[in-house]
């Protein structure tokens, strides 16, 4: 180690040792004191073109809707009180179905939004925001009710999560699983005797979508229609990170299809067999994407 | 020179993938980290690693990218392991070393390892909401910086190949070893045998010769490196070859250009080709203060190498290349170890490394990659200090040495260009190795760095 200075004139560089320290430091930039968490903002929500023109459509057509009904409205009590109260009945009835329904849907995308943040509080390894959330979920869970007291009492994030993934997940998991043969054999039946590649396919969709409906009613989610638009993308966003030779999936396959009466179709209704794979396949993602607990 | 098909067809399915990545908002980015020996890869990537994997714990270690990702960070693992044949990139284990008491920092690499990570991130908009996250892949991998030169023998026949290199050994003739080989090789008659115990001698020097050159003289554009880092399997008889003065003819050159052709391509089969053919980001390191400290020669030959090895990888812009929708989108130039100079020279020094990569710069910047400097210390491991020199108060950086001595460094004037001769006329430096400063082992809340979050913005901050 060339620690010596070189000789030269003042612009060389050079060591400076200082005197022997009794301890030997260690330079500390107080680093973990420096980092300590933040909830980090969410930024202002931007709105996307898109989001501005269905924005926009909805305001208008509500809207112009509103101010044309309550027009409407006004002219019927001038025909009389009855016209007047009976069209107020209608125009109320109907809009209430109509903020109902999209209460409903916010609800549905809220509640998956949950499983999100009760996920990212796990990952981040944040006992309380992971205590809160895992008691919120407990709640409306019947597997999960009996549990409350523990959750309260953990003392760790490992410890809420050992005692969810032991007990309800597992529970979960297994009927998830039970839901999925039922549809497999569903669609495994449907395929091998449709006559057609393309109802095939309908089929499977409509499945699979209540598949993934049932599970996450499962899970104490109710989602709408738009939750369910957002629950699909996830599960099949997932679906693609799985491993493409899933033993599980095979296995449960296997046990399945090793039916005397299915292995009459098997030999010419393998796309039956793939049906039934995939079906499989999709309650395990589906399951694994409503656990408000995060994989591994 | 017609491009061979069978890469054009693998570069269509892999741009095809690509797309179909990006429209299921599950982008795969792949980082190649490319700096010569010693420029700081391992430390680099340790540092990358653990600050990112603390930001997606909620740490607020990485500033610059929290911002540029609008704080839609939400989470960052290690992709699990699959079916792959390479080592993973061991990053607790080089924490701990790292945070060890004494402190370790890591060997030289001997073998490749890789490690990806996920990085998932909420959407912007609001109807990001509808489709969940997105889910960014980053591929990393870590491997001896001497490999790196075999980059430039690709496109090289061992004629060619054997007069560069003796062009450039003869520069540094001054080392005893190097003149060994020289005189070695200048002794052997125009048609020389290929005699097993004559050969093995000749490698011999010529490996000498490489270290030397290398761990004295401070030289990095040395070829083949694998002679210099044979890598876990050790040495085997195709590195046995070196550059002769007559290299066309008789039985010895013969030898040589067979084993020479056989190194190029299994270097290109097993390296390059999985590796470096495609990636969609680069950082290129380099240890600027290291190799101005090591005097004109070292300067010239570091800036040498980076350009051989810039222009033999492969940047898109050609026609085919956007046809299948190969290219590289950033390239980052970096200056490791900033944290040898204060604060006010890393100015300096970041103009100083500008006109060392001016050459690359330039041909990665028309092939119309976008491309940034910065200065950089993964593991920052002093603070600023003045020291009186002569008198008169200088900007120094103050450490803890090897032995636990404290010892502030005045790493001289920083110049902005590459200085003239007349710059090195008080004699050669070597930086000291400063221990790295208190760490977590487990490295939770992330490794103190300077300008580590600035460099990732500039690197992957639009893709977040
Ligand atoms: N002070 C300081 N020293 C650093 C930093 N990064 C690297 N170093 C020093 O540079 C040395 C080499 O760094 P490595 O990351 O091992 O270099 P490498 O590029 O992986 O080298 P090869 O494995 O030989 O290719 C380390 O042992 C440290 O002493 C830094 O950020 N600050
Ligand atoms: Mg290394």
């Amino acid at each position: 180690m060339s620690a010596t200075p070189p000789e030269g004139g003042p612009r060389g560089p050079r060591v400076i040792l200082e005197e022997p320290a009794p301890s030997t430091p260690r330079l500390d930039f107080g680093w973990e004191q420096a980092v300590v968490p933040v909830a980090a903002a969410r930024p202002p929500g931007r709105w996307s073109g898109l989001g501005r023109v269905v924005a926009g459509a909805a305001l208008l057509g509500l809207g112009l809707a509103a101010l044309d009904a309550a027009n409407f409205v006004a002219d019927q009590f001038t025909r009389g009180p009855l016209q007047g109260w009976a069209t107020l009945g209608v125009v109320v009835g109907g809009f209430g179905l109509l903020a109902a329904g999209a209460w409903t849907e916010l609800r549905g995308l809220a509640s998956i939004r949950a499983v999100d943040h009760a996920r990212a509080a796990f990952a981040r390894g944040e006992l309380e925001a992971a205590r809160a959330e895992a008691l919120r979920w407990a709640g409306g869970i019947a597997e999960a009710a009996p549990l409350q007291p523990a959750l309260r009492e953990a003392g760790s994030v490992a410890e809420l999560r050992a005692l969810l993934e032991a007990g309800p997940l597992r529970a979960l998991e297994a009927r998830s699983a039970a839901l999925g043969r039922a549809a497999a054999v569903q669609s495994f039946a449907v395929t091998a005797i449709s006559p057609s590649p393309g109802l095939d396919v309908l089929v499977f969709t409509w499945r699979g979508v209540r598949l993934v409906r049932q599970v996450a009613a499962l899970h104490g989610l109710r989602p709408g229609f738009a939750g369910t638009w957002a629950l699909l993308r996830r599960t099949l966003a997932d679906a693609a990170m799985v491993a493409a030779t899933d033993v599980a999936v095979d296995a449960a396959a296997r046990a399945l299809l090793s039916n005397r009466l299915l292995e009459q179709f098997a030999g010419d209704a393998a796309a039956g067999a793939v049906a039934a794979r995939r079906m499989l396949r999709l309650a395990k993602v589906a399951a694994e994407a409503c656990r408000i607990v995060p994989p591994d | 020179m017609l491009p061979d098909p069978l890469g054009l067809i693998r570069d269509a399915a892999d741009g095809a993938e690509r797309l179909g990545r990006v429209l299921i908002g599950q982008p795969r980015i792949r980082l190649a980290v490319t700096g010569l020996t010693r420029a700081g890869k391992t430390v680099f990537l340790t540092s990358l690693l653990a600050n990112l994997l603390a930001a997606g714990r909620g740490h607020r270690t990485l500033p610059a990218l929290e911002s540029a990702a609008g704080g839609r960070l939400r989470a960052v693992r290690p992709v699990p392991a699959g079916i792959e044949g390479l080592p993973r990139f061991d990053v607790s284990a080089h924490l701990a070393a790292l945070a060890a008491d004494p402190p370790a920092w890591p060997a030289r690499t001997e073998d490749l390892s890789t490690l990806a990570l996920t990085l998932e991130l909420d959407r912007a908009g609001m109807l990001g909401g509808l489709l969940g996250r997105r889910l960014l892949t980053l591929e990393l991998l870590d491997y001896p910086g001497e490999w790196l030169l075999d980059l430039p023998m690709l496109g090289q026949g061992y004629a060619a190949w054997s007069a560069a290199a003796l062009a450039r050994l003869r520069r540094g003739a001054a080392a005893e070893a190097v003149g060994a080989f020289l005189a070695f090789a200048g002794a052997l008659p125009q048609e020389a045998p290929a005699e097993d115990s004559l050969i093995r001698r000749g490698h011999g020097l010529y490996r000498a010769a490489l270290l030397a050159c290398r761990d004295q003289l401070g030289y990095r554009f040395l070829q083949p490196g694998r002679v210099l880092n044979p890598g876990p399997r050790g040495e085997t008889p195709v590195f046995w070859f070196f550059p002769l003065p007559h290299p066309v003819r008789g039985d010895l050159a013969a030898l040589m250009a067979r084993r020479h052709a056989a190194y190029v391509e299994a270097q290109r089969v097993e390296f390059f080709e999985p590796f470096f053919r495609r990636f969609d980001r680069q950082a290129v390191l380099v240890d600027v203060l290291g190799a101005l400290h090591a005097g004109p020669a070292a300067f010239a030959d570091t800036a040498e190498a980076i350009a051989a090895i810039a222009g033999a990888l492969r940047y898109g812009g050609g026609w085919l290349d956007r046809l299948t929708g190969a290219g590289v989108a950033r390239v980052a130039f970096v200056a490791t170890k900033a944290d040898h100079v204060p604060a006010r020279q890393r100015d300096a020094l970041a103009a100083l490394l500008g006109h060392l990569v001016a050459a690359p710069q330039e041909r990665v910047g028309t092939a119309g990659v976008a491309t940034s400097v910065h200065t950089l210390a993964s593991i920052r491991c002093t603070e600023d200090a003045v020291a009186t020199l002569e008198g008169r108060p200088v900007a120094a950086v103050r450490g803890v040495l090897p032995g636990g001595r404290v010892a502030k460094v005045y790493p001289g004037e920083i110049p902005l260009r590459p200085p003239e001769p007349g710059f090195w006329e008080h004699g050669f430096f070597e930086m000291p190795e400063f221990q790295p400063p208190r760490l977590d082992p487990a490295g939770a809340a992330g490794v103190p760095h300077l300008g580590l979050d600035a460099l990732l913005a500039a690197l992957i901050g639009d893709v977040l």
